[in-house]
């Protein structure tokens, strides 16, 4: 063997990851319906503390009334937080892929922006809820909600962009490549409520204000759980995935 | 020295190997045919060779320099011609001939347009873009551009398809005339031409090599046989 | 440098032969502003273009780049020139530099004529503020950026099924950012109230910002979509 290149170690699935994973969904779920009972039982009911004065959005008169749709915060924060988390790990195994050119990072950047596709539905689901209860319509071209609904977008795009190429090796490079510069819109999606000061939008995690713990400790429950559910979620869709390339394998093997 | 010597060369994508543990080495001077049916790797193999696609794995040194570690040194003495001819239909000859000769870096570009242009006999037409030409000069146009920098080592990635018999000819004839001491790399799936063209041939079926010798000690009767076998064998 | 020239002169002359992307674009451009027209048509006479202008004109920039971007590439891939430029040993990033600079210079000559256009179509029946000079900052940020981003762009869907669509799909979400900001730096510009000044430098900055961010990650990333 007098191959020079350096072993890389591939993410494998069947692992104790794997064993995990379901363990993990499991925890998850549980963290973050026992985040939601408390967040219904002891944070206390919010008056305007996230959005400051009188807005008017779409004919509507938007003041202190914040109150129990307030407790969506629980679900739309930690879920638009992981979606954005599943990302950067596409990014990184973007960047891992054309380091390596092993097809396997392909499989993970895949898996990764499946898982963050997922978490971004969820969170657009839910922000709508709460934008029609809140802000009085379904749709506005808010800063945040914009930059979000972008980022949906180039998620979608970056599984029409896969499907649209046939030479696998290509269509990894191109997808890695894409998932790295989509990747440019998160942080900025994450930062828009700071640079636009118009917007309406909450800004949550900010040094000043802060939450009472009384918020903070289902927040962060619910927020452990969506990280342990994507987790597993991930290890399940990669499990699914490696299998699915093993089958290929074996088939392409008995035809011979 | 070998014109090329290629050491358990693979070429895989996950668990698919285009090209698989591929070995062989031919001296300067030569002409390689490389054989196999559709899929069997044959262009893969040229394009990881021709510094196109980079190998995963193996080495393969053109000339002693190594393709992977130094593809920037060896592409100068590289020359590929396809059935696609390179050439921009919107510029002229000598334009695209010009275009080519700078990028390469030649000392007297020009100089060396016009030799060029003269070799393939389309100095009259040197101010005509190439949308103009026929098909047998464009051709011809593609040689010239691919032999501009005097390659040692020329690919020919199957230059037949899509040629009339007659630029077959011509073909032939300008290939004979440029051929001089050059290494011609000739991927094929007209097994009786590119035979009698080379002076060693190389068999390909999905991805490994299943017969690599000199033309001399190879029975040509045998040879097809095994050919018609490794087309039964269908794709890797 | 030399490697960068002889790319980039290829580009002109073949386009200074043909007038394609030019021509396209440039109609496509008119085209554009004729549809404009009659989306507008129905509008009040208290309708305030001033405040949409800035809107209309980054429609219009978009769109007609989409076009240009599209044919940027076919010349390479139809004959395999692309397959023969990279067998020459030269930096493939250099190859990006050149191909953006091309699509930048062409963008820029379309709107040398678009944009007078535009003002006569729609801007000379109001007065646009002083300022309205200042908008060739935006103009120019964010066509450098709709350049940059489009080479890197261009260069993956020529390889893709459909690509024409395909670009669109992956180009306008990507820009958006850019787009927003230059709208709101165009747009104030044009209104020129009083301080608009603080919309107009911020925007300006952010859309620099995503500029160098992009062109720097397309510039690193293009090896490895160019050799794929």
């Amino acid at each position: 063997m007098n191959d020079t290149k350096k072993a890389v170690r591939l993410p494998e699935a069947g692992g104790m990851w794997d064993k995990a994973a379901p363990f993990a969904l499991l925890a998850g779920a549980l963290l973050a319906t026992l985040g939601f009972i408390l967040t219904f039982t002891t944070a206390p009911l919010v008056l305007g503390a996230t959005v400051n004065g009188v807005e008017l959005i779409g004919d509507q008169m938007v003041s202190n009334k914040l109150l129990l749709s307030q407790k969506i915060f629980y679900f739309h924060v930690p879920v638009a937080i992981a979606s954005m988390l599943a990302l950067a790990f596409t990014a990184y195994y973007g960047v891992r892929f054309l380091m390596t050119k092993e097809a396997r990072f392909d499989t993970c950047a895949k898996t990764a922006t499946e898982t963050a596709l997922v978490f971004i539905i969820c969170t657009m689901v839910s922000g709508e809820l709460w934008t029609r209860f809140e802000w009085g319509v379904w749709w506005t071209w808010e800063p945040r909600l914009t930059t979000y609904l972008i980022l949906m977008l180039l998620v979608i795009a970056y599984f029409i962009l896969r499907n649209a190429i046939d030479d696998p090796e290509r269509r990894a490079s191109y997808a890695a490549v894409f998932g790295i510069i989509t990747f440019v819109d998160v942080p900025i999606c994450f930062m828009i409520t700071r640079m636009i000061p118009s917007s309406v939008h909450p800004v949550v995690f900010r040094t000043d204000s802060g939450m009472s713990p009384d918020m903070l400790v289902p927040f962060l429950i619910c927020f452990f759980g969506m990280i342990l559910i994507a987790f597993g979620l991930y290890r399940l869709r990669f499990r699914q995935a490696r299998l699915a390339e093993r089958v290929a394998l074996i088939k392409e093997h008995l035809e011979d | 020295m070998s014109a090329l010597e290629v050491s358990r060369l693979t070429k895989a994508f996950g668990s698919r190997k285009a090209v698989d543990q591929v070995s062989f080495a031919v001296p300067e001077g030569a002409f390689l045919s490389i054989f196999g049916p559709n899929g069997a790797g044959k262009t893969t193999l040229l394009r990881v060779l021709a510094t196109l696609s980079r190998p995963t794995s193996g080495s393969a040194q053109l000339l002693g320099i190594d393709i992977k570690e130094a593809a920037d040194k060896a592409r100068t003495h590289i020359g590929l011609i396809s059935h696609s001819p390179m050439l921009y239909p919107d510029l002229t000859a000598e334009e695209n001939l010009l275009f080519v000769a700078r990028l390469y870096g030649l000392a007297d570009a020009q100089g060396r347009v016009g030799e060029m242009l003269d070799a393939v006999e389309l100095k009259h037409r040197r101010h005509d873009t190439v949308r103009t030409f026929s098909r047998g000069m464009t051709q011809r146009l593609s040689i010239a551009r691919a032999l501009i920098h005097d390659p040692a080592v020329v690919f020919l990635d199957e230059p037949y398809s899509g040629l009339d018999p007659h630029a077959v000819e011509i073909f032939d004839g300008l290939i004979d005339v440029v051929r001089q001491d050059r290494t011609f790399i000739m991927v094929s799936h007209d097994l009786r031409k590119g035979f009698d063209m080379c002076s060693h041939a190389l068999m390909l079926a999905k991805g490994r090599v299943v017969a690599f010798d000199e033309k001399a000690s190879i029975d040509f009767a045998g040879f097809s046989q095994l050919y018609a076998q490794t087309v039964g064998m269908g794709v890797a | 440098m030399h490697h960068y020239l002889t790319l980039l002169k290829k580009d002109l002359t073949q386009e200074f032969r043909t007038k394609e992307m030019l021509t396209s674009m440039g109609i496509y451009a008119l085209l554009v502003l004729v549809v404009f027209g009659a989306a507008l048509a129905q509008t009040a006479s208290g309708f305030d273009i001033l405040q949409m202008s800035g809107g209309l004109l980054w429609v219009l920039i978009v769109f007609t780049s989409l076009l240009g971007l599209n044919r940027s590439f076919a010349h390479e891939k139809e004959n395999g020139c692309l397959e023969g430029v990279l067998l020459i040993p030269l930096d493939r990033s250099v190859i990006f530099l050149a191909k953006a600079t091309s699509n930048l210079l062409f963008l820029f000559a379309v709107e040398v004529v678009t944009v007078p256009l535009f003002y006569f179509f729609f801007l000379t029946t109001t007065t646009p503020a002083a300022s309205f000079w200042m908008i060739v900052a935006p103009l120019i940020v964010g066509t450098v950026g709709i350049a940059g981003i489009g080479t890197l762009l261009s260069t993956i869907t020529i390889n893709t099924r459909g690509r024409d669509v395909m670009l669109a799909v992956l180009f306008i979400p990507l820009v958006y950012p850019l787009l927003y900001a230059c709208v709101s730096a165009t747009t104030a510009a044009i209104i020129g109230s009083e301080g608009f000044m603080d919309v107009f430098a911020p925007a300006l900055l952010l859309a620099g910002g995503y500029d160098i961010i992009m062109v720097l990650l397309s510039w690193v990333l293009y090896d490895f979509v160019i050799s794929a």
